[in-house]
């Protein structure tokens, strides 16, 4: 059963499949997140794939504040993928709301509305820290011992602990 | 029956089958990465990816026919493995044959595309419908250049039967050079039939998400994945018996690695051509296939006809 179990969570860790759902950002930080998924970082080194269908997908890469439009879809996304899910917000919006934070139209960061396993800031943030934020994320899996606890926040410039 | 049963299951069934279709999809990823000049995926992906997806929940629409949603899956991959029984792997003779299984592989490869359709039909998703309405409009465009190119060397050999036409062109290795427009065609078909690019319109990740797809997840996408990687390895095999109807006599040994060097030189060819071009509109697919394929293939028809009346 032990073999079965780490052969599946190693399965788990090698296969991330993603799928990019923009829930009103501004557009930079899906630009960052097309620009981590192409040739030059070539994701599909670390056997991630960018999917079309949330049902094939394992990772929820959500980008920009919710919207109160875009909420109940967001919601469906997140129930429409089989389990085991998670879902990395990526971008400062994500996170709290960021800039748009306190808009009549603006429910807030991503985990307003679903849980949210890593954030990841920046404005936008670099194709780097994102592939940072999944490879940490998938590492607590492996070794959830060890590794940070749930939600991972990448912070590669200190944004957050200088409190910019 | 038991021996049957060890047939289906283990050798040449789904476990070898399958293992032998995850490496060549491995083989196939590398290649399209580093013709891509990216790095490409590690060994195991393929492997990585089955258990994965096969740990993962199983989600039935609730609109979906659940019935249907559940068996297609299923009927693929079997079919896929049944007509590799009829094909010649590493020797001259399949495992089973009989006079005209040429007709049956071909008529078994059929059956996973029509469960696509199927499949896509009854998950009654938008995206899915459209994919099912688009894979049977595909089917129509190659299947019959394919048909008349696997069945113009067996005029030629006298038989329809695929162990049959192998022996006959290993015994006159000469005359598989009548049949290198068949060869194209074939190659032409089968990258149609397996759904890759530039023929992969039902799936156009970004037109209609994942196509007939779009609503499978976890074990019964596993088991789709998994007709599609055997499909690829059968449909190698059925082109390399045809027309590439070298090494067989060799011993079980050097005929099986002989084997694998045939159907590596064909998915090499179905990668290279996957990577040189982008993926066509499905009017486009048509008329490509019924105005350029379908001739070729008559052409080869015509070869097959003229050069049968000064052979035997
Ligand atoms: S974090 Fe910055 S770049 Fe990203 S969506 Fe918000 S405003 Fe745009």
């Amino acid at each position: 059963m032990g073999l079965i179990k780490s052969l599946v969570t190693w399965s788990r860790v090698k296969s991330p499949w993603v799928i990019h759902f923009n829930t009103g950002a501004c557009n930079a930080c899906d630009i960052e997140i097309v620009a981590s998924i192409t040739p030059k970082f070539d994701l599909e080194r670390f056997g991630v794939q960018l999917k079309g269908t949330p049902r094939h997908a394992d990772v929820l890469l959500c980008s920009g504040p919710v919207t109160r439009q875009i909420e109940s879809r967001l919601k469906r996304v997140y129930e429409q993928m089989s389990n085991p899910k998670f879902v990395v917000a990526i971008g400062t919006c994500a996170c709290s709301g960021g800039v748009f934070n306190g808009c009549y139209n603006v429910k807030g960061g991503i985990d307003t509305v679903i849980p949210v396993s890593a954030y990841i800031p920046g404005c936008p943030v670099r194709p780097e820290a994102i592939i940072d934020g999944v490879v940490k994320l998938l590492g607590s899996l492996k070794n959830p011992a060890a590794a940070p606890k749930l939600p991972i926040t990448i912070d590669p410039a200190g944004v957050l602990e200088k409190g910019a | 029956m038991a021996a049957s049963i060890i047939e289906m299951i283990v050798f040449p069934g789904f476990v070898f089958l399958g293992v032998l279709g995850m490496i060549f999809e491995y083989v196939d990823r590398i290649l399209y990465a580093r013709l891509q000049n990216r790095k490409g995926p590690p060994w195991f992906q393929p492997f990585a990816d089955f258990i994965k997806l096969a740990a993962k929940e199983d989600i039935v629409p609730r609109e979906a026919d659940s019935v249907m949603f559940k068996v297609t899956p299923l009927l693929a991959a079997t079919a896929t493995v049944v007509a590799s029984f009829y094909i010649p792997l590493w020797g001259p003779a399949a495992l089973h044959s009989f006079a005209g299984d040429a007709v049956v592989v071909i008529y078994l490869l059929t059956i996973p595309t029509m469960s696509f359709f199927l499949a896509g039909w009854y998950s009654t998703s938008l995206y899915s419908t459209v994919g099912a309405v688009r894979t049977i409009t595909q089917l129509f465009a190659y299947e019959v250049p394919l048909f008349l190119v696997i069945l113009a060397p067996g005029i030629l050999a006298k038989t329809w039967s695929l162990s049959e036409m192998a022996a006959f062109y290993s015994a006159h290795p000469l005359l598989c050079l009548s049949n290198v427009v068949g060869f194209v065609v074939a190659i032409v078909a089968l990258q149609g039939k397996l759904e890759r690019i530039p023929f992969d319109i039902p799936e156009a990740e970004t037109e209609i998400v994942a196509g007939t797809f779009t609503e499978y997840s976890g074990r019964l996408l596993v088991l789709f994945r998994l007709a599609i990687s055997i499909e690829t390895v059968v449909g190698a095999a059925l082109i390399s018996a045809v027309f590439l109807p070298f090494g067989y006599g060799l011993g079980a040994a050097w005929g099986f690695v002989v084997f694998i060097v045939k159907i590596a030189f064909v998915m090499v060819i179905l990668a290279v051509f996957k990577t040189s071009v982008a993926r066509l509109r499905i009017e486009q697919m048509v008329n490509f296939c019924w105005k350029y394929v379908a001739p070729a293939a008559v052409l080869q028809l015509f070869i097959s006809l003229i050069l049968s009346a000064f052979v035997g």
